[in-house]
């Protein structure tokens, strides 16, 4: 059936974005993969944790990117800030920090990492403080001009950036988020606890997973199982901020009979499906109009992070490149504490449902990059309410063709 | 009075062994290589008492329970992984048409509780 003209609103508001459909080229080709991460990842800002992590002066996260075959250490100086380096010791080059996986967290007292092949001592910021037998250095080893190599560090609401880009003087964080900082900012990130975290290797393209995610065309289908009584009643408020992207996704909640559900339901303190009453937590530009089925605002910090924040809940979802056909993915869900042990077994009920439906969302990854992979296709349809993902391709073409 | 109490979840002694697991791991994996009917047996004794242990361990401050509570708290836990298997997924002890569990790494898979 072909498109009402009442069904079609976005390609209406944002006629700049076409109509067509997008290639499936991106997602397969490994030369185009190469210039995403050089013209996209090694160049932009990049979330790579969260204030809360290394709350301490001292506190270091290692985190591991594969994709520039490097991995950076945070760490939070004397000062209170926090700066990252490449986690390559000035010496022969040896990891400072041995990694214990994706992601690796210590505590330094004296606020210094120190390389455990010859003992060399680094401070957060990145100086030299001693390297044992310093004597023996030749005059022309100038131990000032050897510290840590620093990455552009810099943190909004909590949320830890790094950019790779070697250039001395690069747009500032606050210049990349522009406006969406506006539409994001004020939401009490810190004040939610992180609640659950789980991650996994797909063998498919980034694009191909974050594109999964950006949209809620597939939830009466794909969450069937988890969320039967779940029913997405469309995106409202789409908008764009430049490079990034957001919109309201409302959900239809009709009533869970289900008697363990409903007893969760009842202990609960917060829960992506579970209606809430009271005083608002959201920006007020976040569902201005007061929806009673706005369910969360989806929106897109490009390029691999999907930040989601409604009432008493924020959980986000991202995407690391490793190969044209390789991607970690990582789901981070944010709540209100539990005061009791009920409110505790509540969230683990919530958690599990919630990961089921994460286990439906990824299932379909491997299989649509190997349908793609067939080259039975050279593109792919979107309907209206997947603008998230057309903007997506628009905003990439840009960095690639720049 | 908690002896008084534990007294009443004597019906659930077949299932101790089995369920009274603390972590997220252990749970997933009893679940994953149970039985339809094992779920359902497992369900259908604790549905009853879910209220009660709930109740029961919220006379303790979060995380605190004496070892004889959180012998059913943590039932309780494997409840909540067991639920949606009976109630949503037609006794299915996988989740239909899902990504392969293993794979899917809990950060949190070992804390108790």
């Amino acid at each position: 059936m072909a498109a009402t003209q009442e069904a079609i609103r976005w390609a209406k508001q944002f006629p700049e974005l076409g109509e067509g459909p997008i290639p499936v080229e991106p997602c397969i080709s490994p030369e185009i993969y190469q210039q995403e991460i050089e013209k996209v990842f090694k160049k932009t800002w990049l979330n790579v944790g969260r204030d809360e992590e290394i709350p301490n002066i001292g506190d270091y996260k290692v985190k591991r990117l594969a994709f520039a075959k490097t991995s950076i250490i945070l760490i939070r100086g004397k000062d209170g800030k926090v700066r990252g380096f490449h986690n390559t010791c000035s010496h022969r080059g040896n990891k400072v920090i041995t990694e214990k996986g994706e992601e690796t967290f210590g505590r330094s007292k004296a606020a210094v990492v120190t390389c455990r092949f010859h003992g060399w001592v680094y401070n957060a910021e990145g100086k030299i403080v001693s390297l044992p037998e310093e004597e023996k250095f030749l005059p022309c080893f100038a131990k000032e001009d050897n510290g840590l190599t620093a990455v552009h560090t810099d943190v909004w609401e909590g949320f830890i950036f790094i950019n790779l880009d070697p250039a001395e003087k690069v747009q500032s964080l606050s210049d990349f988020l522009g406006t969406y900082k506006d539409h994001m900012g004020g939401f009490p990130y810190k004040e939610l606890e992180p609640s659950f975290n789980y991650h996994t290797y797909l063998d498919c393209n980034w694009k191909v997973a974050h594109d999964a995610f950006a949209e809620a065309y597939h939830v009466n289908t794909i969450h069937a199982g988890s969320f039967p009584n779940v029913f997405s009643s469309g995106i409202q408020h789409v908008r764009f901020f430049g490079d990034h992207r957001t919109t309201a996704v409302c959900l239809n909640l009709e009533g869970n009979a289900n008697p363990v559900s409903k007893i969760a339901t009842q202990r609960t303190v917060s829960s992506l499906v579970v209606k809430r009453d009271g005083r608002s937590m959201l920006p007020p530009t976040v569902n201005p109009d007061k929806r009673s089925d706005f369910g969360f605002e989806l929106s897109v910090i490009f390029p691999n992070i999907l930040v989601h924040i409604t009432e008493g809940v924020w959980f986000t979802h991202q995407f690391w490149p490793i190969a044209h056909n390789k991607t970690l993915w990582e789901g981070r869900y944010y709540t209100r504490r539990a005061e009791t042990n009920s409110q505790r077994w509540a969230e683990e009920y919530a958690k599990v449902l919630q990961r089921n439906a994460w286990l439906e969302d990824t299932a379909t990854m491997e299989d649509t990059q190997d349908a793609l992979e067939s080259g039975a296709k050279k593109y792919m349809n979107l309907q209206d309410d997947e603008i998230l993902i057309r903007h997506g391709y628009h905003v990439l073409e840009k960095y690639l063709s720049a | 009075m908690t002896t008084d109490v534990l007294k009443e979840f004597s019906g659930l002694a077949p299932f101790v062994d089995a369920w009274s697991l603390a972590t997220e791991d252990e749970r997933r994996a009893k679940r994953k290589s149970s039985t339809k009917e094992e779920l359902q047996a497992f369900y259908n004794a604790m549905l009853p008492e879910l209220e009660k242990i709930l109740d029961l361990a919220d006379q303790y401050p979060k995380g605190k329970m004496p070892p004889e509570v959180d012998t059913y708290f943590f039932m309780a836990l494997s409840l909540a992984e067991v639920a949606p298997h009976i109630e949503l997924y037609s006794g299915n002890p996988n989740v239909p048409f899902s990504f392969t569990e293993e794979r899917f790494i809990a950060l949190h898979g070992q804390d108790r509780g």
